[in-house]
């Protein structure tokens, strides 16, 4: 609540999404009597998202990468900071942005029909026309001929395809999805991923997406934001400029699609504190003034192991 | 049924001597449910008439159908079963109509108050209702009052339990995911809330109406001028012994019915129930 009062209600900016100083603190107690303590989930998070750029969240878990999703929706309050979209401070949940969860959380007394128009009742559409739309979003992930069927007669990766109608149906502008991948097996999972890039490319939505998968992560952005927990900071944020469309037969396999995993990789294995501490040694060692400037070149992994050639 | 089916074909392609076997072996197998019941039947129908046991306490079937009969003719019977039929479903009725507005109040918007209720619903859940009965009659006469009390305080419990259980137990994730929609509140109620608490309720609804409607016989019996377990206790008292069996029989039945028939309702109410 106090988000409000310390920050304007609207300002000037050209990023669909800006995320401006975000920290969220939880009090925690392990029982009645103990003091509560302080976990910070997210410290100042500072970030800008394109219109229509597919962003990917990396990070272990504990970052607080669920939580930064939870107040991206309005489903949770900073502790200070703001969201902002189309330069409008974000107050509380709506229709301008669409979620997608891991548990997929489809309503089990509702067909997958209903699933998907669930969000056009809220929205107060005409009966007819949700219609349409829901038929429009099944044939588009690939379920027509199963409208009928309610959610137990699924499989994990069928169930995932109408969470993702849902959240399309009601026309967000903002997909937020939060694992949504991280039940399915792995066959099911890059062909989940190939048909979202379909689906992205075909309504050009603004994406967030959630993912401790680095091969994942990759795959699908255009930019990876890396959090590394305790604090959960952004770490750095990776351009991914593979070329489009990708396919999961040529992408994976690409040189580059490697490196830039390993690249992520070595990003989420080393805390901040780590580099510093072998950057301070590697200061007293080397005195000169380029040494800083020739280690940035140099992989993370390199400039810690015992054994790197310096 | 299928497997059936295939059992047919195959042996179709059999000699005509072992088809007829095959065929017996089915409907042997499909009756199979029915034989305990229609052995009983029959030494029911047998062992009082050939003296194998005394018919005065033990009369055989045909003379509790003759009893039946003309108790039907003479209208009694659908009288009797009316009015035992009545009063579960009041009292059944009332008990539905407060205990699931008060379980989702409970339950949904007042947590801390429902933990703190806790115990003490739960000893009043406890209380059975034929225990109180002494003092329903006491406080409301012996008239039809304590009667749908007792079947009224048998239904609530379970029902308002269930009800409670069912709405806090309803997926985090669905309120979470209708919220991020900027859902009100009084649609998560419908749209969420209700759908997701039924077949908890359901629950409650099939215990509570099975205890209530045996209660209520408890209680017919006791203080009643009509009904199925008045029909049982008049006719201990002036020593009918085939109407007395009739009651008993009609009272299992209609139990019978009861819970068959809430299964189907929930059937229809809950489509998307894994069996």
């Amino acid at each position: 609540m106090a988000r409000a009062e310390d920050s304007p209600v609207r300002i000037d900016t050209e990023a669909k999404i800006l995320v401006k100083g975000i920290t969220s603190v939880y009090h925690l107690k392990k029982n009645r009597t103990e003091q509560a303590r302080e976990f910070i989930a997210l410290k100042d998070i500072n970030l800008e998202v394109r219109k229509g750029e597919f962003l990917v969240l990396v990070g272990p878990s504990g970052c607080g990468k669920s939580t930064l999703l939870d107040i991206l929706a309005g489903l949770a309050v900073p502790t200070s900071g703001a969201v902002y979209i189309d330069g409008k401070i974000v107050t509380g949940p709506a229709l301008d942005r669409g979620i997608v969860l891991q548990g997929y959380a489809l309503f089990p007394w509702r067909t997958v029909r209903r699933n998907v128009e669930f969000g056009l009742e809220i929205k107060k559409v005409p009966k007819r026309d949700r219609t349409a739309i829901s038929d429009h979003f099944i044939n588009l992930v690939g379920l027509d001929g199963s409208a009928h069927r309610y959610p137990h007669e699924l499989s994990g990766g069928m169930k995932q395809r109408v969470a993702i109608a849902r959240a399309l149906a009601y026309d967000p502008e903002v997909l937020l999805m939060d694992e949504p991948f991280a039940a399915v097996d792995a066959q099911t999972r890059e062909n989940l991923q190939d048909e979202l890039l379909r689906i992205w490319e075909a309504t050009g939505k603004t994406i967030i997406f959630v993912t401790h998968s680095i091969e994942e992560a990759v795959f699908l952005g255009d930019r990876v934001a890396v959090l590394t927990p305790n604090p959960g900071t952004l770490r750095e944020i990776v351009n991914i400029d593979l070329p489009r469309p990708r396919h999961n037969s040529d992408t994976r396999g690409s040189a580059e699609f490697g490196w830039i995993r390993r690249k992520i990789w070595e990003l989420l294995q080393n805390s901040p504190s780590d580099v510093k501490r072998s950057l301070d040694k590697l200061k007293l060692q080397n005195a000169s003034p380029d040494a800083k400037h020739h280690l940035n070149l140099l992989p993370v992994a390199d400039i810690i192991s015992p054994t790197a050639s310096l | 049924m299928t497997s059936d089916d295939s059992v047919d074909k195959e042996a179709t392609i059999d000699s005509g001597g072992t088809k007829w076997g095959v065929r017996l072996a089915i409907t042997t197998n499909n009756l199979m449910d029915y034989y305990g019941v229609a052995i009983l039947i029959l030494l029911w129908e047998v062992a009082p008439r050939l003296g194998w046991i005394d018919s005065q306490f033990f009369p055989p079937l045909s003379s509790i159908y003759g009893e039946g009969c003309k108790l039907w003719a003479d209208g009694t019977l659908t009288v009797h079963i009316a009015v035992s039929l009545k009063r579960t479903f009041l009292g059944l009725l009332c008990a539905l109509v407060l205990a699931i507005p008060s379980g989702f109040v409970l339950g949904g918007w007042f947590p801390r108050l429902t933990r703190f209720l806790t115990p003490l619903l739960n000893l009043l859940g406890q209380i059975n209702a034929f225990s109180l009965f002494p003092l329903f009659v006491l406080f409301f006469g012996i008239g039809e009052l304590a009667k749908f009390s007792i079947i009224f305080w048998s239904c609530l419990w379970p029902i308002l339990f269930t009800t409670i259980a069912g709405v806090q137990g309803v997926e985090p994730l669905f309120v979470k995911l209708a919220r991020s929609m900027g859902g009100s509140r009084s649609l998560l109620l419908v749209k969420v809330l209700i759908p997701g608490a039924l077949p908890t309720i359901f629950t409650g609804i099939r215990i509570g109406a099975t205890i209530a409607f045996l209660m209520l016989i408890a209680a017919e019996m006791i203080g009643a001028g009509s009904g199925l377990g008045w029909l049982v206790h008049n006719s201990s008292v002036n020593y009918i012994i085939p109407r007395l069996y009739l009651a008993a029989l009609i009272i299992a039945l209609l139990g019978m019915i009861l819970n068959y028939s809430i299964h189907r309702l929930e059937a229809l109410l809950i489509p998307w129930k894994t069996s």
